[in-house]
């Protein structure tokens, strides 16, 4: 679904921050990244959601190459990945239900969605999604009133709202505490399964990694250190991801 | 350099240092002196001349009183067109000052020159004071209220632009970024994202300049531009003292009212 082929990055002073990284992730796979501070994982992200150019490499989205449009075209195509950060990123003012809703906005164009509306079908929708992550009795509040760990149900709610095929996850518990970071990671987990989704998550814990990933991606220095099933990744292979970060 | 060349050169730059502070606070504080002064020949100020003035204070009080509320039904209509005035003028600077904010906001403005556009009129707009715009406007469409909202309207463009556009470059953008991620047009994540996000701040500066248009458009009546200010200059030319004080009393509650609701309003939107 998600494939990425000799993708390289370099920042303008001139730092490479991916050397020819490769990967794949399918439907119904769940695909953690991890890395030290720098490694390279947020710009592979950026770089898939074309919000950075790559300098060079191919990145299929089924059988379309991002890296070859431009504009309208790569607009529609990017309506197939949807992406969630670190901080859920909702309008604080707006309820659930429409933060919910507007994530498939970039589908519906006319004078109703220009003004601020939304289609009925897609407030429906939304309370559905928002019943798949367990929050369909929140639609009315405020997002401002969330807790970090339902904004970022929310934050998925709106992400499966745009219908997407792949998934991409930045750090998504980075600010969440212990038992929100499990409840995610589960969520994440079951969506990859029941709606066939390609999850692709970068993550700092490693426990959550061998608890939850199907694969695991180490990168290092931008480069692909390994790329294994959960299972055949050595606590040793992972330790060399972070030796010198520190330092 | 040893380390007792080191302790003494760092002894002479604190002790210099020191010094050379105090003579540049004292010098500050002089050319803060000097420009009190000039200030005061500038503006001829003669206290004494408030003292001998006082009388002159007491007999202008003494015939104002008792206010003249026989004369209240007649500050009637001009008191609701001063209100009008203020309140389309406020109404004309909104509608005006959006778009233009959103193209002086360096976050979200679609290009440098609409930016540098935008700024433009913006500064231009509020650099001209709503006394002058008002005569501007009053030589182009006649005496009445309608000059004294378009002068309020115009100024307020400039003031509100700039307010709109500082709180849409303060804004959080995670939210705007997000959404732009999900494919949504621009037109969109400005209706969806950027519109609640600002509204309630955007109202709320709206509510305090017409706050403050409602005290600007009593004083535009002074050059013909309607409203009740107009009522109180004849007033005065006429020695009418009691119609006058009625009338300031008027304008007295009227501006305490507008304020009161104002600040209400806005508590209510934070």
């Amino acid at each position: 679904m998600l494939r990425v082929r000799g993708l390289s990055f370099r920042y303008p002073n001139g730092k490479l921050a991916l050397v020819d990284f490769a990967l794949t992730v399918e439907p119904g796979e769940l695909v953690v990244v991890l890395g030290g501070n720098g490694s390279g994982k947020t710009t592979l992200l950026r770089c898939i959601t074309r919000t950075l150019r790559p300098s060079a490499g191919e990145i299929w989205l089924g059988d379309t190459n991002l890296c070859s449009l431009e504009g309208e075209k790569l607009r529609r195509a990017r309506l197939e990945l949807a992406m969630i950060s670190q901080h859920a990123s909702l309008v604080r003012r707006s309820t659930v239900l429409r933060n919910v809703a507007t994530g498939a906005l970039g589908r519906h164009f006319g004078w109703r969605t220009a003004l601020g509306g939304l289609p009925a079908s897609e407030l429906k929708a939304a309370l559905g999604y928002l019943t798949d992550v367990g929050l369909a009795d929140l639609a009315e509040q405020r997002a401002g009133m969330l807790s970090g760990g339902e904004a970022q149900r929310v934050a998925i709610a709106r992400s499966l709202a745009q219908r997407p095929r792949v998934l991409l996850a930045d750090e998504p518990v980075a600010s969440l505490d212990p038992e929100a970071c499990q409840e995610i990671m589960r969520l994440l987990q079951r969506l990859a399964r029941s709606e066939h989704l390609a999850v692709l998550c970068v993550l700092h814990q490693v426990e959550l990694a061998y608890t939850y990933a199907d694969r695991v991606i180490g990168i290092r220095d931008g480069r692909v250190a390994f790329d294994l099933p959960r299972d055949q990744v050595s606590r040793e292979a992972v330790r060399r991801l972070y030796v010198g970060e520190a330092a | 350099m040893s380390g007792e060349s080191h302790a003494a050169a760092a002894l002479f730059a604190r002790r210099w240092g020191g010094a050379l502070q105090s003579a540049l606070r004292c010098a500050l504080s002089l050319l803060a002196l000097a420009v009190i002064i000039q200030a005061l020949f500038v503006v001829e100020a003669r206290p004494q001349d408030l003292v001998t003035g006082i009388r002159g204070m007491a007999d202008f009080i003494r015939r104002a009183m008792p206010p003249d509320f026989s004369r209240l039904p007649s500050a009637i209509w001009p008191m609701l067109q001063t209100i009008d005035i203020a309140l389309f003028g406020t109404l004309l600077g909104t509608i005006l000052a959006t778009p233009l904010a959103v193209l002086a906001a360096a976050n979200v403005t679609p290009s440098r020159s609409a930016y540098y556009a935008a700024r433009a009129v913006i500064g231009f707009t509020r650099a001209v004071p709503d006394l002058v715009w008002a005569l501007l406007f009053v030589t182009a469409v006649g005496l009445g209220p309608f000059p004294g909202g378009l002068a309020l309207g115009v100024h307020s463009v400039g003031m509100l632009g700039r307010l709109f556009a500082e709180t849409i470059e303060h804004m959080d953008m995670a939210p705007i970024h997000a959404l732009e991620l999900t494919g949504a047009r621009r037109i969109q994540v400005f209706s969806h994202g950027i519109v609640p996000t600002i509204l309630p701040s955007l109202l709320g500066i709206s509510l305090y300049r017409l706050d403050e248009n409602i005290r600007s458009s009593l004083v535009l009546g002074f050059v013909g531009a309607g409203g009740i200010g107009f009522q109180l200059l004849t007033a005065m030319n006429l020695f009418q003292y009691q119609e006058v004080s009625m009338l300031l009393i008027i304008i007295f509650l009227v501006v305490l009212a507008a304020e009161r609701m104002s600040a209400a309003l806005r508590e209510w939107l934070a």
